[in-house]
Order: structure tokens, then sequence, then C-alpha cells
């Protein structure tokens, strides 16, 4: 019973701090207005106190982790990225239309000619502060509560009321954020606004929003602008940057596919997306399965040291890897083609010839990707029962049979799964590509960015970041889009594919 | 792993969420590069002790800096001020996310540096640095008098290259490096009309001028005068090793042509024809966040504690650049190498800012590699690019 009240007040306490982390959020996401977030965080937390109060919620306390990071990592960047796609997000509409039009409406234009009119403060107890203000003109301009009255010719000490007195230039400084929300009137049209540590300006407010009508008008021109795919726009088309971000429904979708500038190339890309998915998972398990049947053999003596040192490709970052052998590649400079100049009197155009782009690419991720494989196929053939050997060996099975119908089957059972993550990883494998060739070479005559190495991602890539307007975040999430539909598809097949295979274990 | 990979991810946020700090009133918040921290921080610690008004400086690396901002001002957490180079105007101004910067006094700014900083009419930072590259020689190989013209650099390359040398090296293929050849001979990237605005379909790449530069940096190539496909890092090897004696590039590659020992000088690109080609400047600068909520001490901070001699000496003491603060020009251009910077920069364009030029790289870089490789000739190549940028460009309007 002692033992029960422990572990309960143990949980007791948890909860209790988890529940102080999560109304010091939802505080700050009431203070920023996220009310979506916020909703969503509270019925988080009911859900999570509910398992542990109620006995009933007891299974389900081991798969709400889970739940928790499979919402915050899978679920809302999915949601996320649909919602994107149906947006204008890019470029110039990076802005809400709140926040465009409180831009617009702090806009104020300095009137060059007016010049400065020089200040001095006056503070009392109560932080009450009057200005005076000397205008290029030489009058006098007392500054008190919004208003301004002309004092020229009177004295300092007779316009100034007793209990006042005169604010350093290194309080002006300390307070000029406070100072300059103090603004005034000044005929009208214009606002005497803080423009320096020493000085006021003239102003004209430059817009102002009509919020009934929805339209910004200039108050200077008279232009009457009204919002229009994201941007106030003039009657003229003169469209008013910063633009803002709104839901465009299906138009990023139409982009692609109605357009042949993109379309154009992505078959070709398509195609050599999966002949590079494809090899890369087929030469990285050829060789990983190779060298972990050569590690298995128990007759091999150093084989720790060996497998140390095959599994380093996989242990220096992909990045270093990457840009050391862009330098091996290298044409003119390289070692691969100074060796082979030096043994065959011959040079490879590595990066240059679409070909051999590709093949270099192919042994990149080769080198790369080979020591995963072989971790893999190690483990597995750990644990393929040796009896089964002895019956093959008894049966009178060559070695081939043995590997052909003992090993490679059981070694499917598990590591066939694992060959269908590879297949998508490199699907996406957007690093590998990026950092040797960047997609290229380029193919002569092309309308588009689209080079011969290019893949779905670093083309997306190309599309969402090297468009003619800036960066194009719509637009690349609805290619995201697709591809997500692609890889989720050839994904489900092959699991569906390999899920077949597991019957091997039956039939053996 | 993945459960690793998880609290990693966690960690991040929680991490980002506790330092994540915001632009508040009576304080001020500057984002800057590792390169200008420890200097900012001073300058910051001196304000707050002067005036008692809280400086907190964040470093964060230069690159990150644009992206960041584009994250986070509009979330109301981003900083009043941030470092920054002048080719991101373009897409910071549209994106809503900068203010006007009133500067104090104009004439203390290189005006070409001020002029990069400028956006329809607007100025928008006080600029610190510029850099504009240039033609490296090395001394023990062509003697103290850099050629003036490329025919100059050809007939020392012929002799060069009977020693099995390189005449020059540059990065390729890379459209920035390159543009000399292309402005040479009256190439320009985007037209300009008299305010200053370029119109993104007018695109002069491929221009008479242009192709015949570009028919000049295909024939360096072909007579072995300059090595093909260099990268960055291959073009600095050479002309380190003293394998070639020319080397184009900017003010950032001082540091390690030094370090190697190399006796060297640095003047600008050759003439073509008698025409000099005009690289791209480029500038940074100090640059006001449209969310700031501390817009005039701001600029009072920028304009009294960052536009002065001792501020800018310290962060041309950090990070030697050409500086774009003429009160300091004086000492810093007596350094031989800053002072041919700042030289080549005088016959420079400012490198066009428009969100478009994200279009112009890639096309660009893939005509010159196409020429590069001898897959397709100058003309046909450029021309291509040329249709490509203006088709990518219209399809985004």
């Amino acid at each position: 019973m002692r033992g029960l009240s422990v572990k309960r007040l143990f949980y007791g306490l948890g909860l209790a701090i988890l529940n102080v982390a999560v109304i010091w959020c939802a505080i700050y996401l009431w203070g920023v207005q996220s009310y979506g977030l916020l909703a969503l965080l509270l019925l988080g937390a009911l859900a999570l106190n509910a398992l542990f109060i109620f006995p009933g919620g007891y299974p389900y306390r081991y798969l709400a982790p889970a739940a928790v990071f499979m919402i915050l990592l899978v679920i809302y960047p999915i949601v996320y990225t649909v919602y994107v796609a149906l947006t204008n997000y890019g470029t110039g509409n990076i802005l809400t239309k709140e926040q465009v039009i409180q831009q617009f409406e702090n806009r104020y234009v300095l009137d060059p000619d007016a010049g400065n009119y020089t200040f001095r403060v006056y503070e009392n107890a109560h932080s009450d502060r009057i200005f005076l203000f000397t205008a290029p003109d030489g009058r006098l301009l007392l500054g008190r509560s919004g208003e301004l009255e002309d004092v020229t010719g009177r004295d300092e000490a007779d316009v100034i009321p007793p209990g006042y007195s005169e604010l350093e230039r290194r309080d002006v400084i300390r307070l000029s954020t406070e100072l300059s929300a103090l603004t005034f009137e000044y005929e009208e049209e214009y606002q005497l606004r803080m423009r320096s540590a020493s000085a006021f300006a003239l102003y004209i407010k430059q817009y102002s929003y009509d919020a009934g009508r929805d339209e910004l008008v200039d108050l200077i021109s008279g232009v009457v602008y009204k919002p229009v795919n994201g941007a106030f726009e003039a009657p003229d088309g003169t469209r008013l940057t910063p633009g803002f971000r709104i839901v465009v429904g299906l138009r990023n979708f139409q982009r692609l596919f109605g357009n042949p500038q993109i379309t154009g190339p992505f078959v070709r890309v398509f195609l050599w997306t999966i002949t590079w998915a494809l090899l890369s998972v087929g030469t990285t398990f050829a060789v990983g399965l190779f060298l972990a049947l050569l590690l298995n053999d128990p007759h091999l003596r150093f084989r720790r040291l060996y497998r140390s040192l095959l599994i380093l490709p996989y242990a220096v970052p992909a990045f270093i890897s990457a840009l050391i052998w862009q330098g091996l590649y290298h044409t003119e400079f390289g070692v691969i083609n100074r060796a082979l100049e030096f043994l065959f009197d011959t040079r490879v155009p590595w990066l240059q010839d679409p070909f051999y782009a590709k093949v270099a690419l192919v042994i990149l991720n080769l080198w790369l990707g080979f020591p995963y494989m072989m971790i893999v196929c190690l483990g597995a053939l750990q644990s393929i029962n040796s009896e089964m050997y002895e019956a093959a060996l008894v049966d009178g099975a060559t070695t081939w049979q043995q590997f052909r119908y003992v090993t490679l089957p059981l070694l499917m059972v598990s590591v066939a799964p694992l060959l269908v993550s590879s297949f998508s990883f490199n699907f996406n494998n957007f690093s590998v590509i990026y950092l040797l060739t960047r997609g290229r070479p380029p193919i002569p005559g092309a309308q588009t960015p689209a080079g011969h190495t290019d893949i779905l991602i670093s083309y997306t890539y190309r599309l969402a970041f090297e468009s003619g307007r800036g960066v194009d975040y719509g637009l690349a999430s609805a290619v995201t889009l697709i591809i997500f539909l692609i890889t989720g598809t050839i994904t489900f097949i092959n699991f569906r594919f390999t899920g077949a295979l597991e019957d091997v274990r039956e039939n053996v | 792993m993945k459960r690793l990979s998880g609290l990693v991810v966690v960690l991040t946020v929680l991490l980002a969420a506790s330092s994540a700090l915001a632009s508040v009133p009576g304080e001020l918040l500057i984002w800057v590069d590792s390169e200008r921290f420890p200097v900012m921080q001073e300058v910051g610690a001196q304000f707050e002790e002067e005036y008692g008004i809280p400086v907190r400086v964040q470093e964060m690396p230069f690159g990150d800096i644009r992206d960041n901002l584009g994250v986070v001002a509009p979330t109301g957490e981003g900083p009043d001020i941030i470092i920054g180079a002048h080719d991101w105007l373009g897409q910071l101004v549209t994106d809503g996310l900068l203010m006007e910067i009133d500067i104090a006094d104009e004439s203390l700014f290189l005006e070409s540096a001020l002029d990069a900083f400028t956006w329809e009419g607007k100025r928008y930072a006080i600029p610190y640095a510029i850099e504009a590259i240039g033609l490296f020689y090395n001394k023990a190989l062509v003697g103290e008098t850099p050629p003036d013209s490329f025919e100059e650099l050809i007939t020392i390359g012929e002799k060069l290259k009977e020693q099995g040398k390189y005449a020059l090296v540059m990065p390729q293929p890379d459209p920035y490096h390159t543009y000399p050849f292309f402005s040479a001979l009256g190439g320009y990237v985007f037209a300009e009309d008299e305010d200053g605005v370029l119109d993104p379909l007018n695109v002069g790449l491929a221009n008479e001028g242009a192709v015949k530069g570009f028919k000049l940096f295909e024939r360096l190539l072909d007579e072995g005068i300059m090595a093909r496909a260099t990268a960055y890092d291959t073009m600095m090897s050479l002309f380190q090793n003293g394998d070639a004696a020319f080397m184009i590039t900017g003010p950032w590659a001082f540091g390690d042509v030094r370090s190697a020992g190399v006796d060297y000088g640095f003047t600008r690109v050759p003439s073509i024809e008698g025409q000099y080609g005009r690289p791209f400047v480029g500038a940074q600068g100090f640059m006001l966040s449209a969310f700031t909520e501390n817009e005039v001490l701001a600029n009072i901070f920028l304009n009294e504690f960052i536009a002065t001699k001792d501020t800018m000496l310290a962060i041309y003491e950090q990070d030697p650049r050409p500086t774009a603060f003429l009160p300091a020009a004086e000492i810093i251009n007596e350094d031989p190498d800053m002072r041919g910077v700042t030289e080549a920069a005088e016959y420079g364009v400012p490198m066009p800012a428009i969100p478009a030029m994200n279009a112009v790289w890639t096309a660009w870089s893939d005509a010159l590699e196409l020429v590069i490789n001898g897959q397709s000739t100058p003309e046909e190549a450029i021309k291509d690019a040329v249709e490509q940028i203006v088709a990518t460009i219209k399809e985004s309007m």
C-alpha cells in the first residue's frame, strides 16, 4: 500500500510539472493570439492527464509519447505542407494581411524641405514631458500633450512651468523609444515626429486603410488600392510591396501541370529518380552483403579490425565525403583521372558527361551506403540458425546453393523492409545529388533549369529557390506533396510485395 | 536512433524557445555573424553603460540571418538590427521585413556602397564594407607590373605554357566571377531605367558585347591559358603552389594567398579591346528590421555609434575588408590590398539585388558550364540561358 502511494506521489508530481509547463505555454500562446495551437495544446494536456488519472487509460500511457511525437514530427509537418501548397507563400508574400496593413498605416514620409526642428525636453516628477522646439525659421514652439503652441519671443523660464527640469542628452537617448511615441499635429496634414537624438521633423502619413471597403488609400496621391491576388493593387495595375499571404486554392498545382516549362522535364527527371533509387539500393546491398559474408566467415583473421575499417565511410559525414569525391572526380586534377591517365592513357569526363556524372553519383553513393547494408546483413546473418547449414551440407548442397536457398531467403525476411525504406530514402536523397553535381551537367538548349542528374527532390529545390520570383514555398510544397504521393505509393506496393516474402519462413 | 533524433529535436526547440529574444521597446537586439560579434558586443556594452539601454547581441552564421529574419520577425520575435549583404535587399524589402534608414550624414559613406543598399530610391543600410573581384598576380612568376589587357595576359600565358603552368585561374562555372568578361563590351544583367529601377525582362547577357567577351573566355580555355573547370579550392591551390600566375577572385582570398607565402599583387581585371570589365560590387551593412519597436533608438545607435571611425576600424581589424566608411578609409587604404579592392570597385556596378536574380544565376551558370565542358558554343549557350531566364521570370510574374 505504501509503495503504491509513493508511486502515485511520483506520478502526481510528474503530472503537476507537466501541467505547469502546459499552463506556461498556454499563457504564451494566448498572448500571441495563437488560438489554434492553444486549443491543440489544452486538448493534448487534458488527454494526457486523463490517461494517468483514470485506470482505464493505463495501456495507452505507453502509446502516448509515440503519439505525441508522431503528431509533432510527422502529422503536423504534413498538414502544414498541404496548407502551404494551397497558398502563395513565398518571396513578397510572407506576411499576413493584417501585418501588411499595419506596416502601411505606420508609413510616414519625411518632408525633406521642411528641415529639422531641434528640441529640448523638460520633465517633472510625474514624468510629464514638455517639448520646446526651435523651428528651422527660428520660431519657438511649445509641445505639450500632442498640442503645439507658438511661443516665439518668450523666455524659457516664462514658458516652462515650475517643477520641470530639462532632460540631458543622455536621458533623451535612453528614453528615445518612449519620446518617439509622442507626436504633434502640425497644420493638419503634417505630424511632428522624433527623427534623431537632437531633432524632430515634419512627416506626412502616407496610407490609410478603410476596413469597411477593404481599401488602402494613398493620402498623398489619392490613389485607391484594392487587395488583388495577395497585394494591394491600384487601378492602373501598380502593386504595392510587401504583398501578403492568401489561400490561392489549387493554383500552384495548376501552374505545375499547366505549364510546359515545368512539366517538360518531369517525366525525364522521374525516370532518372527511379533508376537512381534502384541502382543505389542494388549496388549498396550487393557490396554490403558480399562484405558481410566475408566478415561472417569465422576463418577470417582480424575480423574486428576489418569491420571497424569498413564502417568508416559511414562514420564520416556525407557532406565531407561528397566534397572530397568532388575533388577526386575532377577531370584534369582529380586523382581518379590521373591514375586512369597513367594506366590507360585516358580521361573520363566524370562530372561533365551526362552518363559518367550518373556513374559518379552511383559510385559515391555506394561508398556512402555500403557500410549500412553491411551492418544490417551482418546482424541478419548472425540470426540464421547454423543447423540450417548443417542440414544443407548433409543434403550435399554446394556453397552457391547454400547461399541461394538458405542464406538469401532467410536474410531477406529481415532485410527486405530495410531495402524498401532505403529505396524511399534514396528516392529523396537530396544531399548526395546536390553536393556532388547540383543536378548538373545542364542540358543544352533546355528551357527549364533541370539538369541531367536532377532527381525530383533537387528539381523541387530548384523550382522553390531558383525561381524567377525569389523563393516560392507554395509551388515547392505542391511538388513535395506530389513526391510524397509517389513515394508513398511505391513504398506501399513494396511493403505489400515484401509482406508476401515473409511466408518464405514457413516454406523453408 | 529515432528516439534519439526526436529528443534532439525537442531539445533544440526548447533551447530555441528559451533563447528566443525579441525586439522590446527600450532595448536593442542585434543579429550579427561571428566576425562582427566581438566588436558589436563591445560597442553594445559601451552604449549600455552610457545610456542604460540594454543591448543584446546575438551571433549566428551570416547566411542564416536573412532566412531567420523571414521566419522570426513576423512572429514578433525578431531583432531590431541585423547585419547583411546588399543583395538580400530585394527579397527582404519585397517581403516587408526591412525599414528605411534615416542616414544622418551620407557624405561619410562611399557612394557605391550607399547605392548598393538603395531600393526604389530608399536607403536601407549603414554600409561598413564593400567588395569586388580583381586580378591577383604572382610577382615571382610575372614581375611587378600586371598586364593591363587580356592581349598582354595571353602573351605572358604563351610563355608560361611552355613551363607547364597556367596563366589564369578562376572559379568555374561561376557567373559572379565571370561577369567582367560579359560587361567589358556592353553586356549587362538587367537594363536599368533612369531611376535605377531594373527591368527583369530586359536581360543583356547575350548581346553582341557580352558574346564577344564570352568568346574570349572560351578562347582562354581552348588555348590552355586558363585552367578548365576549376572549383574554388582547386583554383586556390593552383595559385598557391605557383602553378598559375593570375587568379580572378575577391578580397576573401587574401588570407589564403598570404598564408601560402605567395608574393602577390592585386589589381583590376584586364581590359578587353581597351574596355575594362565592370565587376559586381557587393556591400555589407547594418539594416533595420521592419518589426523593430525602437525605430528612433536604432537609428540613433546606428548613426552615432556604428558610423564612427572607432567602430569601423574595429570592424576592419576583426575581419579586414575594404571599408565603405570614408573617415576610416584613409587608414585602411594604406594597406595595398584594400586600396586595390577599393579601386576595382570603382569600376564596378552593384550586383542586382532583385529577387529575379535567383533565376539568373542558375541559367547563367549552366551556360558557362556547357561552354567549359565544350558541349556548346558561347553564342548558343548564352542565348538559351537568356531565353530560359526570361521564361522563368515571366512564369512567376
